[in-house]
């Protein structure tokens, strides 16, 4: 009995011993790297038309069997905070999708490096880049990405409702939108005529606000990105009172929108129940040649207000740091994906037109327009010429500093609650302000 | 026995409970290992990163002291995250008690179907709570929400009601669902109770001619004191840390209508990105549970003494 129980204290305690070992042995097992010539990459992107990402990169890799891409999706409501603790907890990508309004923030993060200094040639693209790509996408001088799309916030409006209430033509101030907005109410053609996205977790929410104020000719930030939008009776604070009155006074606008993100107003302006939006171009594509009940009824007006400015904005593919530390293999590989993806093929944009002629994304690389299967297939949903003209009158975001990303969110928020009345405009405004200041402060 | 042997004997008990000593502390070497690295070591770094900056963006982490929670206190969304958490306990707290009392005094009348009833009572809490809310949420949508078409539909509403859109009534629907899912544990909880008390009592009251009220009040009631505490003070610390419920349903919204401060610590650590002040708060929050939890093992205590 006794040398049963001394066996079973020493059997367990050897037992112990080899599942320990066999847990290490298996551990480092897991944690050795494959070996093998290939280079893999990772790559990050926001969840947008998968597919077709997925199949670039099929495309890239038969043309790179040396690469393996593996590919990694996020949503966009959380995209910039996956990505903040995937560069910080040593799960950073080698090629991402970035922001104009992340670049500061990226930059003085450490997070991504300049391409001119890895790949000089990429600096002949710049000359063929509209204004505001081309400044979103350079910091101090230096090149930080190859654009994915670049476009613009623009006013969409259901051309058939609006001619129905007897309007001939698109409205061209925020005075005309409440007017055309109340008259289709009345008429009981639509109960709620305008639908903007203002779901807070949805980063539109921002660049629409901006593209609301930059139409009426105001701004956010003056030229030392001091906040201006908090001045009283400033252009901003006049659009979010529009927006509130539009809520809870006239009761023009969707009472869903707080609920309701970009796709959900899409949805919405689609089946008829909305008439007038702010949005990113490529959304009146989707609703003239989508599955939608209203389907080619809808056009593109100049942004309403007295300047008709826009919002600008660029998405464009990054590199890392920690592809640059991985050595110049995955240097030379990465270049080559930004190569295909955001540069030229065989001397052609061919990812980039491709999203232009599948999807209506907008497009830095200006020779484009000349392309005359791009330009037949944007007046089948649009007008390149309107387009242009918008283009002209576009500005990029104010205030993009390294906090601004992290601004941005406390904002959607204030914006929110001064629309729906749990706080006066000026008072958000001047709430976002504090923040900024206070930002300012924590970051130097 | 010889000395000597005596000498033997004990050097050899020494020596066996000096083995059994080493064999112990050798199994339970790796449980402690794992223990402390996922409790100690995260406790110690949340600890040491609420008295550093820790911005994710800012390179460096400089020692500020109690500036983060200086910081974090001055932050006009700390008051009203407050303020919102106590309505969302105060209002949640009494709903689930009385929902669960109610239900409780329902199924110990021993009905047809007690157990389809009980299966049906308790299928809310086996709901993951992302899973309710996600749900819920595309119930509650006011565009589209199935709530809102079937009221729609028999005419008690004439136009969809913004369920998580309106700050009053997204509020009220956090609430709603919260209650939904916690009901089911109090209704255990005080049938539990309730078959403890010997039925003669109730008999013996009915005797008496009291009602159904003055049977409920003055025999039921006083004896369901222990889980009745026992429910409140576990479903106030429940109510005061719920974050996955906010996160799924309203994102805190709309405005900052349902931050509550489990949401604002998320906020200000992973929106924000400045893990400084996301730690302050967390020890902020752990204080206060850390009341609530020495509270509920006082009841509980109490409890086993009176039974």
């Amino acid at each position: 009995m006794m040398r049963w129980k001394t066996l079973t204290r020493r059997g367990s305690i050897g037992l112990l011993v080899v599942l320990l070992t066999v847990a290490a042995a298996a551990a480092a097992a897991l944690g050795a790297g494959g070996g093998g010539a290939k280079t893999s990459l990772k790559f990050d992107v926001w969840s947008y038309s998968i597919p077709t990402i997925q199949d670039n990169i099929k495309k890239f890799q038969q043309g790179h069997p040396e690469v393996t891409v593996s590919l990694r999706d996020t949503s966009w409501f959380d995209y910039h905070d996956v990505l903040a603790t995937r560069f910080t907890g040593d799960n950073a990508p080698d090629v991402a999708y970035s922001s104009d309004h992340w670049l500061r923030e990226w930059v003085a993060a450490g997070w991504i490096v300049p391409l001119d200094e890895h790949f000089p040639q990429f600096k002949s693209y710049q000359k063929e880049w509209a204004p505001y790509a081309l400044e979103g996408m350079t910091l101090d001088g230096k090149l930080y990405g190859l654009p994915y799309y670049a476009d613009l916030v623009t006013f969409i409006y259901n051309d058939r409702l609006v001619k129905k209430a007897g309007f001939k033509a698109a409205p061209q101030k925020w005075g005309d939108v409440m007017r055309q907005a109340l008259a289709l109410k009345k008429k009981g053609l639509v109960k709620y005529p305008i639908n903007i996205p203002l779901k807070k977790d949805d980063p539109w929410l921002i660049e629409i606000f901006y593209s609301m104020v930059y139409g009426r000719g105001g701004h956010m930030f003056d030229g030392d990105d001091n906040p201006v939008f908090n001045k009283p009776n400033s252009p901003a604070e006049q659009t979010l009172q529009w927006l509130h009155n539009a809520m809870t006074r006239w009761k023009i606008f969707n009472p869903a929108s707080p609920e309701s993100a970009e796709p959900d107003v899409v949805k919405t302006m689609g089946a008829g129940n909305s008439a007038f939006t702010v949005l990113a171009k490529y959304n009146l594509a989707e609703l003239n040649l989508g599955q939608h009940k209203e389907r080619g009824k809808f056009r593109m007006a100049l942004m309403p207000g007295g300047a008709h400015s826009t919002v600008g904005f660029v998405r464009f593919y990054a590199m890392s740091k920690n592809a640059a530390d991985r050595g110049d293999d995955v240097v030379k590989d990465s270049g080559e994906f930004l190569q295909y993806f955001g540069g030229k093929t065989n001397g052609k944009y061919t990812v980039v037109k491709r999203w232009a002629l599948e999807k209506g994304l907008g497009f830095a690389n200006l020779p484009l327009y000349n392309d005359k299967q791009v330009a037949a297939s944007i007046n089948k949903w649009g007008s390149v010429n309107l387009e242009q003209k918008q283009a002209k009158l576009a500005h990029v975001k104010e205030g993009l500093t390294p906090y601004w990303g992290v601004w941005d969110i406390y904002a959607r928020q204030q914006l929110d609650a001064a629309i729906l009345g749990q706080i006066s405009p000026r008072k958000a405004l001047q709430s976002m302000a504090d923040r900024w200041e206070r930002l300012k402060k924590q970051y130097g | 026995m010889t000395t000597a042997a005596a000498d033997r004997g004990q050097a050899r008990a020494r020596k066996s409970r000096l083995g059994r000593r080493t064999y112990s502390w050798a199994t339970l070497a790796p449980v402690l290992v794992i223990v402390g690295v996922f409790t100690l070591v995260p406790f110690v770094y949340a600890a040491w990163t609420s008295v550093h900056r820790h911005v994710l963006v800012l390179q460096g982490r400089p020692f500020v002291g109690l500036r983060n929670y200086q910081n974090a206190i001055e932050d006009p969304l700390f008051g009203d995250s407050i303020k919102t958490s106590l309505i969302f306990v105060g209002v949640s707290v009494p709903l689930v008690t009385l929902a669960g009392l109610l239900v409780a005094l329902l199924l110990n009348q021993r009905v047809r179907g007690f157990g389809i009833l009980l299966v049906l009572v308790l299928l809310p809490w086996a709901v993951p709570t992302v899973s309710a809310g996600i749900m819920w949420r595309l119930l509650l949508h006011g565009d589209f929400g199935a709530v809102d078409g079937f009221l729609f539909r028999i005419g008690a509403i004439d136009s969809y009601i913004q369920w998580l859109s309106n700050p009053t009534l997204a509020m009220a629907s956090v609430i709603g669902v919260h209650a939904w899912r916690e009901f089911p544990l109090a209704a255990i909880l005080f049938l539990a109770g309730l078959q403890t008390i010997p039925p003669d009592l109730a008999e013996a009251a009915r005797l008496d001619r009291a009602s159904a009220w003055q049977r409920f009040r003055y025999v039921t009631l006083p004896l369901l004191k222990a889980p009745l505490l026992i429910v409140l003070v576990y479903e106030t610390i429940v109510a005061l840390s719920v974050f996955d419920l906010v996160y799924v349903l309203t994102g805190g919204g709309p405005g900052s209508a349902t931050t509550l401060f489990s949401w604002f610590t998320y906020t200000a650590t992973f929106k924000y990105l400045n893990f400084g002040e996301g730690a302050a708060l967390s020890f902020i929050m752990a204080a206060v549970l850390l009341v609530c939890i020495v509270v509920y093992m006082r009841v509980v205590r109490l409890r086993e003494d009176v039974t």
